[in-house]
Formats: structure tokens, C-alpha cells, sequence
């Protein structure tokens, strides 16, 4: 159960080197930054890789910046804490500054990172939804080059996301939100701290000068294999006056979109019916958000 | 004569004397030995919940380079344990399974190697022929007819029936106004213990095994060891060093204590074993679930004329300590309330589970869910609040239960008016906010167990005190810290007696080689009352040593009284006349020729009834907000009053009362080890949902003082009653807020959203 094989520790210095590592090994490596998914699969014996391949010492990963165009560009070796904390990500992307704030525990949220969260594949990731909504790409490099993906489509199935064994997720980039905007993350979950979501819901939205709803961004976590956007509520919300049944109608269609399972943290009828809840919650606090109210 | 009041020491808020220690990390546990040629132990499973054992082959393992030892049942002989000697039928276990196994997890063989992995990676090389058997996974399956057997002695599956029954139970029904039945179900759940379980074992004097264990119970471990091996007690030592936490889950002999000692007593070499959290989840001791069908007979005044209460024990495959599961959970379904007709039956049920065994509380929690969740239910049918209902039944000092016990001392009815208040209990009930809610319940629970189960030979506790002439003492007890700061109570309690400082006074405990025999552990909040008498008993004989020699020195008539404190002993009536205790013990001394003082104290207790010396009381409110959408309940805050006689360390009782809101709060919300047939499902803490510090609600408590006569300075229990009034408190917090009565615990969301029809099956 503890027994684990030994492997070979790389510490490269810069991002070449570490890409080069990545090709000459292929699948017997894995990257490493915070290890926080990683370590408890490697002392359970789920993952034996011979060689991990530490991205801890490469600066250029380590930059959370604003792009000129008011976007963000979030390092692949960023800590979750510093997201929370950085002041233009908790003004324009609350949904994932909350998430940022509210997942795992102190200790995990200073160790690991958002790259690590999306590439494990989890389907509960919470940084997973918030970035969706905000149309999120990944800059993915390798020695063969380098390419931009959209995280809607990144995971592909349960604990299997779009990265070649010679690839390294270097950056997530958000573009600026549109102006008039709003976003939330909301999660449940047995225990209020210190647990994974049960479930989870991220909506994003922006609000024309006639007041009606522009760009709407739902996403789910924890209730299917992977986190999904909700293209069905999105489509119902766009270019429509928000009311209380445009919300319902919006819920209804994310429950209709959760794929959940029953397991031992929820049954999937409570998940489903849970996403309904969130789903107008979150809308109702984007909204709020949008118009300037409280965010 | 006025009695001269307690010691300033009595009540003073002392920090525990290891605290610095462990928060630093270097205090000792178990698993920190490391010896000379120590060999590392792992433990082979069984795969299958139950199974005829045809054939065992170990010669790969034994082949395996760095594997120093294979042990099975054949190599240990055929002795059976188990806690309760008294009656050698629950004395159903045995390390190493010899010829079946009973329950997914059950200990097959045993491997020890010069490394952990060497020794796990052996253990998958062993080779087991089974033969699978029907298996019973629920009590009812277990009682059906046709039913697999899991122990020969046993054809019924039943381990054992307790039945109490007193009054006129069914005449009480006939005339009974209302009659309130109900049905609860409980859960399993884990002691949840930061330390997994962990024992090194090592020969010494040719032909002793001392064991390290981490354990609530060295002498218990001591006298079942030597039993299983054939020794003589004399040559086994158990030692206990630091133990975090224990709760009930490490106060039996357990499997790896014999291999490690076996394995040691075989190779002459060290042998440590340390469980994972997964094994102490997947294989774990657990708290007993229950099945409860409760009927209470009311008068229209409310009054309570009689209770019926029959108990399904869901066992699992060992008796372990259900006995006492069985007996307590009867007797507190008849505490706090004058009940004058009772009629329990309790089934203790052998399943193909992991066994359940002691766990804070043991029995009461569960007996007090029914209970109290009923007191509840049924003030509503009589229109009555259920503080006034309660406090028109409460039991008071004086009150006697027929054939197991006296009230001596009772505080319940002080603490419901305390609750009552503190909670704005009138105000809040009346004006009730949909989704908001407030409930309550109350308590009762044992200072120390007087039924000697154990058979033991000798006094249930038991001290020596050692005083010096540079004014410091030694005292050495069995006593047990696990980490309820026992260790910093008996000195206090001692240097209260000596009337020196408590930084005088130097501690040898829980070494069985070095301490007294005997005492019986850490168990049933029993140390502060029996081991605290002990140690009265052992400084008033030092005292009288003493008190010769300020009787000659200032050549006192005998009327006089002589006083300790302050580091001196004087004439009471004349405090001017006296001198250093030091100097007392170095002219006693000189009048002894060098004999040095010391003197044993001891404590069992005898008519005391055949339950406890005394019993605390208290009450506690919950208030609540439940998410009528998602159904999540978050407990906002908690109030507790209780009655624990005199607090002697106020920071302890606080730490108690902290962290039985921690565990009671798991038990009703979220805590339950999942079981898929056979299997327990949630093996980690991220699975086990255990409250984490966030999800503590604030608390206000406030102590009620009885001083009772039994205990010393008047200290009763307060390590184990508080567990259980706070889940069928939140339970009658959720009934108000939402209109769902949840029976069965824990209180998931989705239970709440079934009950508000929100969600189909």
C-alpha cells in the first residue's frame, strides 16, 4: 500500500531543458510542480513513473500577469494562493478567485498549482468551471513547438486531458472580460472546508446597454467525467432580459447537461437537483455583479 | 469545624506539562523507535468476508531476500482473547485466523523484514487456499433463518442478549396518554485518531518482551499478551509513551501487539508494526451501529410512566468489547429521567463486518439519539416545550436506578435553565425563522465503570507517592494520558494533597514493569475519579508520616490539625509553627534511619452499584440554518451547560467539550464509514468525512457545579458524556427549521431533501 518504486528526480533550470527531458523520456516521466495531486497517486502505487521532471526552478513559469489587452496569463508554476490573492483576478474573475479561495486547504492552496489542478483531469476540479466561464486557453509547448488550445475540450474523459507525454501546459490565458460583466463559482460539498466538490457551478455573463444578457458562460464540475460548459443554458440566456424563469429555464437545462454518477460523496439525484440550485444562484450573483452591485 | 477549602490549585487552568513538546514535534510516539536490528512487520489480509482457511503456503515469502520471519495462526497457540475475561464465551479472537476468516481485513499471517516494503511485498507472495462461505452482512440477515454461523458457539449469531427489566411496563402502556415509538438507526463511525495504531516489541532479560504500544490500556494489553503466548505476565512489560488519541479504539490486545512480540520472541530481534490510515478506516474498530425501536409512555402532564427500548447491535465478526456496548446502551436508555417502568433488550448480532468495539461515548450516543430525539418528538404531541418537558422528569441527587446505581450528584436540571437562557431559547422558539432552528437535548454519563469485566485480581486503580527531602515528589501510576491530560490532573491533584507545587512533582506512568499494579486504563472517563482517589489515598498516608514530625518538633497536643501548602507543612491553627516540606521529609527520614517515605494508594468501588461511583449530567442547544434548496445543514452555534462535579484542570474540560462538538457534529451530519457489502468504501480522510477546525461553530458553555462525594475534590466525568446530546440536538435544530424529523444519522442533505419532498428516491 505505502510501497513506492524510486524514481529519478530532474530539476531543470529553464524550460527548454525541462522540454527536452519530457521528449527524451516520454511516458516514464511526469512534470512536477506542486505535487499535490501527484505524491498521494505515487505513495498509493497509482502512478509509478520512473522519472519526475520538477518545474519549480523555471522562473519564466513562475509569472501571473496581466496581458496589455486586460486579459491574464497564469504561469504553469503559479500557486493557487497567489491567484486568490492577486488583486486583478479577485476584480475581474471572482468566480475564480473564489474557487481559488475556497478549494482543498491552506497547505495545498500555497503548494499547488491551476495547471496542475486542470491537468489532473479530475472531473471536480474547481478551478476547472471559473476558467471555462471565462474562456480560458492553455498554451501547451513542446520541442516540436507550441500551440493554443481552448480548455473547453481539454478533458476528454475521466482523468484523460489532450497532452501528448512531450507536452507541458506552460500558461492558462483568459481573455478580458467583456465590459458589464459578472461572474461566480459556487460549490457544495459535505464538509463546508477541506473537501472536494460534490458538485459545482461557474457562471459568467456580461450585460448589453438594453439590459439583456451577452456572452453568458455556464459551467459544471463534479457532477460528469469531466467539467463541461453548458452550451444549452447558454444558448436559452443569450440576448434575453433576465427574469426568474429565464433562470429556471437555464437550470433546468445545466440538470439536463450533468452526466452525474451516485457515489460516496453524493447520489446522483441530489447532484443533479444540486446543479439546478447552483445554477440560478450563480446566475442571480453574476448578474448582480454585471449590474454593479455586489460582486 | 469548617472544612478547609480546596487547594487553589483545584480549578486553576494548568497547560498541559507536554503541550510544548508536541506542538514542537518532538515528543515520542510509538512509531518514532527506532532500534538497534529492528525488524519492520506487515500484515496479511483476508480478501474475503468469510472463508474456510484449506491451506496456507509461505515458502515464497519465507524465500523472499530480507524477510526474517512468517508467522499464521498455526505458529501462536490456540488461545482466544478478548477484554472480557469474566465471561470466557466473548473471548472470541485470535491473532492470526487459524482455520477461517470472518470479516474483509481479518489477520492472516504476519511477515517481518528489514524493511517495510520487503515485508509488504512478502506478504503478496504468501499463498492462501479459501474455501468462500455464505456470508451475513446485516443483523437481519444474520438472524434470518438459514443464516450462515460465523462463530460455532453461537449457532444464532447472537453474542449476547442484555435485558433489563423493572415496573410495570405494560400496565404503564395501557394508561398512558401518549405513547411515542419510534425507530432510529445509527452508523458506523471511526474514532478518528491522528496516530494509527503502532506497537515495537523487543526481548530483554533473556526472556522478558517488553511492547511499545500505543494503547489506552497497558495492563489490560499486558495480561491478554502473556495469556496468548503462554508467558507469565510477570514477563511481559508494556510500555506507553505519547498516544495520539485513542477514543475508545485502543484499549484491546490487538493482532500486530502478538506478532510484534512473537516475531521478536522468534528472531531476537526488535519488531515494530505501524497501521496506515487506510487499514485503521478499511479494517478499524468503529462505533456500533444500532437499529433502536424506542416506545415511551406518557402521562397528559407529560409525565414519564415507562420506556421500552430494543436494541439490534450490528457486532461484526468479533465480540470485541460489545458486552459493554450492549449493557451501557441499556442503561443510558433509562438515564436523566425518572423512569419508573423499563423493559431493554439488547441482541448483540455477529456480522461478516469489521467489529465494532468501544468508541466515546459507547452506547450512549446511540441510546441518547433515540432518547432524546423522542423527548423531542413528543413534547410536540403534548403541547409542551421540551425544556419543561425534561425538567419535569429530570433525575436529581438522591435518585436511585433500580439495581444498578445512585444518583449522587445532579446538575441536569440547573443546566436546562442554563441552556434555556444562554440560547434565548423562549424568544427563538416563538419567533421562528423558516430555515433557522433551534433544538435541544441533554446528557448523562459514567465516571468510571464498577462491573469488573476484566476479572482483575487487583485494585482498579492504583499509585505509589515517593516524597524527598529537596521538597519533591515522584509519583508512579498505570494511568493512561492519551491525550486528555491525565498526567497534568493526578499532579495536580497530588500537589494539591502535598500542598507543594505542581513543578515539584515528577511523573513515571503507564509502565507496567515500573508502576503499580494495577489500573485498568483509560476507559470510560474513569481516571480522574478512581486514579485522583488513588492518589489521595497514597498522599494521606504520607502526610501521616509527616505530620508525626510537626507533632514532635513543636511538641503539639493532639487536638491540633496540620496543614500542606505552600511547600510546607505547619500547624494549622498556628501557621507561623512549621517548616519546609523538604526539611519535614529529611527529619522523617532521620527518624526512620533512612527508610524512605513512600507510601501506595489505591481506589476500587465498592457499593457503588454495579454501574458507575457517579454520574454527570448536562444539556446542550444547537442552533441551525438549513439550505431548504440543497438541504446542507450548518451548525451556527452550539450551547452547552454541564455538570462534570469540580472542574480540577478548567482548560481540559474545555478541550473535552471542544472536541466532543467536533466529533458530535460528525456523527450527525456527515461522518459514516460507507460499507459496499462486506467492504468499507471510504478509506481516507477525504472520503471519511470528518469535520475539519473550519467547520467548528462557535460554542458558549458554562459549568455547573455539584461537588460530589465521590469524586475527588468533587470531580465527576467529562471525557465522553458531551459526545452524545449534540446530534440529537442539531436533529431537533433541523425539525424546527425545515419540518424534517431525520431518525437515522447522519443528517446528509439529501436525507433533509427526501424529508421535504424535494427529492424521489
Amino acid at each position: 500500500m505505502t510501497a513506492h518504486a524510486s524514481f529519478e528526480h530532474h530539476r531543470p533550470d529553464d524550460l527548454a531543458a525541462a522540454l527536452g527531458l519530457l521528449a527524451e523520456l516520454g511516458t516514464a516521466a511526469r512534470a512536477i510542480a506542486g505535487g499535490t495531486d501527484l505524491v498521494p497517486q505515487l505513495r498509493a502505487g497509482k502512478l509509478v513513473p520512473d522519472h519526475l521532471v520538477s518545474l519549480n526552478r523555471i522562473t519564466e513559469l513562475a509569472a501571473l500577469t496581466t496581458t496589455p489587452e486586460g486579459g491574464l496569463r497564469i504561469g504553469a508554476g503559479v500557486r493557487i494562493a497567489s491567484v486568490a490573492a492577486h488583486p486583478a483576478v479577485q476584480r475581474h474573475w471572482p468566480g475564480l478567485a473564489h474557487a481559488c479561495t475556497v478549494m482543498a486547504t491552506t497547505q495545498v492552496r500555497h503548494m499547488g498549482t491551476i495547471a496542475g489542478n486542470l491537468c489532473n483531469g479530475s472531473p471536480c476540479a474547481d478551478t476547472s468551471g471559473p476558467l471555462l466561464a471565462a474562456e480560458a486557453n492553455l498554451e501547451i509547448a513542446s520541442i516540436r513547438g507550441n500551440r493554443s488550445v481552448a480548455l473547453d475540450g481539454f478533458h476528454r474523459a475521466a482523468k484523460d486531458v489532450d497532452l501528448s507525454a512531450d507536452e507541458l501546459v506552460i500558461a492558462i490565458v483568459l481573455p478580458p472580460p467583456p465590459p458589464r460583466s459578472g461572474g461566480s463559482y459556487l460549490r457544495i460539498s459535505a464538509r463546508s472546508r477541506v473537501d472536494m466538490a460534490a458538485a459545482g457551478v461557474a457562471a459568467r455573463l456580461s450585460l448589453a446597454a438594453d439590459g439583456t444578457i451577452d456572452r453568458p458562460r455556464l459551467a459544471i464540475s463534479a457532477v460528469a467525467p469531466t467539467p463541461l460548459r453548458c452550451p444549452d443554458a447558454e444558448a436559452l440566456l443569450q440576448g434575453q432580459l433576465p427574469d426568474e424563469s429565464l433562470l429556471a429555464g437555464a437550470a433546468s437545462a445545466c440538470m439536463a447537461t450533468a452526466r452525474p454518477i451516485d457515489d460516496v460523496r453524493a447520489s446522483a439525484a441530489w447532484r443533479r437537483m444540486v446543479v439546478g440550485v447552483l445554477t440560478r444562484r450563480a446566475l442571480t450573483g453574476a448578474l448582480a455583479m454585471a449590474r454593479g452591485g455586489a460582486s | 469545624m469548617k472544612t478547609p477549602p480546596a487547594p487553589a490549585i483545584i480549578g486553576r487552568p494548568t497547560p498541559r506539562l507536554d503541550s510544548r513538546e508536541k506542538v514542537t514535534g518532538r515528543a515520542v510516539y510509538t512509531d518514532d523507535l527506532k532500534m538497534p536490528g529492528m525488524l519492520h512487520g506487515a500484515l496479511l489480509r483476508s480478501p474475503h468476508a468469510h472463508a474456510r482457511i484449506v491451506a496456507i503456503d509461505t515458502a515464497k515469502a519465507r524465500a523472499l531476500p530480507g524477510v526474517k520471519d512468517v508467522l499464521t495462526g498455526a505458529d501462536l497457540l490456540p488461545v482466544k482473547y478478548g477484554n472480557w475475561r469474566l465471561v470466557p464465551d466473548l473471548q472470541d479472537e485470535t491473532a492470526l485466523a487459524t482455520d477461517r476468516v470472518r470479516f474483509i481485513g481479518d489477520e492472516v499471517a504476519a511477515v517481518c523484514a528489514l524493511d517495510r516494503a520487503t515485508a509488504e511485498a512478502a506478504c503478496a507472495l504468501i499463498e492462501v487456499q479459501y474455501e468462500l462461505l455464505p456470508v451475513a452482512l446485516s443483523v437481519e440477515d444474520a438472524l434470518a433463518e438459514g443464516a450462515p454461523t460465523l462463530h460455532d458457539h453461537r449457532p444464532d449469531n447472537l453474542s449476547l442478549v442484555r435485558e433489563i427489566d423493572y415496573g410495570d411496563v405494560d400496565g404503564a402502556f395501557e394508561r398512558a396518554a401518549h405513547v411515542q415509538s419510534d425507530t432510529f438507526q445509527v452508523q458506523p463511525v471511526s474514532h478518528g485518531y491522528l496516530e494509527p495504531c503502532s506497537t515495537v516489541a523487543a526481548m530483554d532479560e533473556g526472556r522478558r518482551v517488553t511492547l511499545w504500544t500505543s494503547t489506552q490500556t497497558p495492563y489490560i494489553v499486558q495480561c491478554l499478551l502473556a495469556s496468548t503466548l503462554g508467558l507469565a505476565e510477570n514477563d511481559v512489560r508494556v510500555v506507553k509513551l505519547k498516544v495520539g488519541g485513542g477514543f475508545g479504539g485502543k484499549m484491546e490486545l490487538r493482532p500486530w501487539d502478538v506478532a510484534a512480540a512473537a516475531m521478536a520472541m522468534r528472531t531476537g530481534r526488535p519488531v515494530k508494526f505501524t497501521l496506515s490510515r487506510h487499514d485503521e478506516l478499511a479494517f478499524g474498530r468503529r462505533r456500533h451501529a444500532m437499529t433502536l425501536r424506542c416506545r415511551t409512555a406518557f402521562a397528559a402532564d407529560g409525565q414519564i410512566l415507562a420506556r421500552e427500548l430494543d436494541v439490534l447491535l450490528d457486532g461484526g465478526a468479533y465480540n470485541a468489547m460489545g458486552a459493554t456496548a450492549a449493557f451501557l446502551c441499556g442503561n443510558f436508555g433509562a438515564m436523566l429521567y425518572r423512569i419508573p417502568a423499563y423493559r431493554y433488550r439488547g441482541r448483540y448480532v455477529y456480522t461478516n463486518k469489521p467489529p465494532a468495539s468501544a468508541m466515546r461515548g459507547f452506547g450512549a450516543p446511540q441510546a441518547l439519539f433515540a432518547g432524546e430525539s423522542q423527548m423531542n418528538v413528543a413534547a410536540v404531541a403534548l403541547d409542551m416545550d421540551p425544556i419543561d418537558l425534561r425538567i419535569r422528569n429530570a433525575q436529581q441527587a438522591g435518585d436511585v436506578i433500580p439495581g444498578v446505581a445512585m444518583v449522587r450528584s445532579c446538575g441536569f436540571i440547573e443546566c436546562l435553565e442554563q441552556v434555556r437562557e444562554m440560547s434565548g431559547w423562549a424568544e427563538k422558539r416563538a419567533n421562528a425563522t423558516p430555515g433557522r432552528g433551534l433544538g435541544v437535548a441533554g446528557y448523562s454519563f459514567i465516571s468510571g465503570g464498577v462491573f469488573n469485566w476484566f476479572d482483575t485480581k487487583y485494585h482498579f486503580s492504583s499509585c505509589e507517592v515517593r516524597v524527598f527531602h529537596d521538597g519533591t515528589a515522584h509519583l508512579l501510576t498505570m494511568a493512561t494520558d492519551i491525550g486528555q491530560g491525565s498526567d497534568t490532573v493526578l499532579r495536580q491533584i497530588l500537589a494539591a494533597e502535598l500542598g507543594i507545587d505542581i513543578d515539584k512533582i515528577r511523573l513515571t506512568a503507564a509502565d507496567t514493569a515500573h508502576t503499580p499494579k494495577a489500573d485498568l486504563g483509560t476507559w470510560g472517563s474513569r481516571v480522574t475519579l478512581m486514579v485522583g482517589n488513588a492518589v489521595r489515598d497514597a498522599a494521606a498516608k504520607i502526610k501521616d508520616m509527616l505530620a508525626g514530625v510537626a507533632f514532635a518538633e513543636y511538641d503539639l497536643n493532639q487536638i491540633h490539625d496540620i496543614a500542606f501548602a505552600d511547600n510546607r507543612v505547619f500547624v494549622r491553627a498556628k501557621p507561623k509553627r512549621g517548616m519546609a516540606f523538604g526539611d519535614c521529609v529529611y527529619k522523617a527520614l532521620r527518624a526512620r534511619r533512612g527508610e524512605p517515605l513512600t507510601a501506595y494508594g489505591f481506589y476500587t468501588p465498592r457499593n457503588k452499584g454495579l454501574v458507575t461511583p457517579t454520574f454527570s449530567f448536562g444539556a446542550q442547544v444547537a442552533e441551525v440554518a438549513v439550505d431548504s434548496e440543497t438541504g446542507l445543514v450548518t451548525v451556527q452555534q452550539m450551547y452547552t451547560a454541564h455538570d462534570c462535579g469540580v472542574p480540577i484542570n478548567p482548560l481540559a474540560v474545555e478541550g473535552q467539550l471542544e472536541g466532543s462538538i467536533h466529533m458530535g457534529l460528525g456523527y450527525a451530519l456527515s461522518e459514516e464509514l460507507v460499507m459496499d457489502g462486506a467492504r468499507t468504501v471510504n478509506t481516507t480522510l477525504l472520503d471519511y468525512k470528518m469535520p475539519a477546525a473550519e467547520d467548528m461553530p462557535p460554542s458558549e458553555s458554562v459549568e455547573v457545579i455539584t461537588a460530589d462525594p465521590e469524586g475527588p475534590f468533587g470531580a465527576k466525568e467529562v471525557g465522553e458524556g458531551l459526545v452524545s446530546p449534540t446530534a440529537p440536538a442539531i436533529a431537533d435544530a433541523v425539525d424546527m427549521a425545515v419540518g424534517v424529523r431525520v431518525r437515522d444519522l447522519p443528517i446528509t442533505p439529501e436525507k433533509v431533501l427526501r424529508g421535504m419532498g424535494k427529492l424521489g428516491d
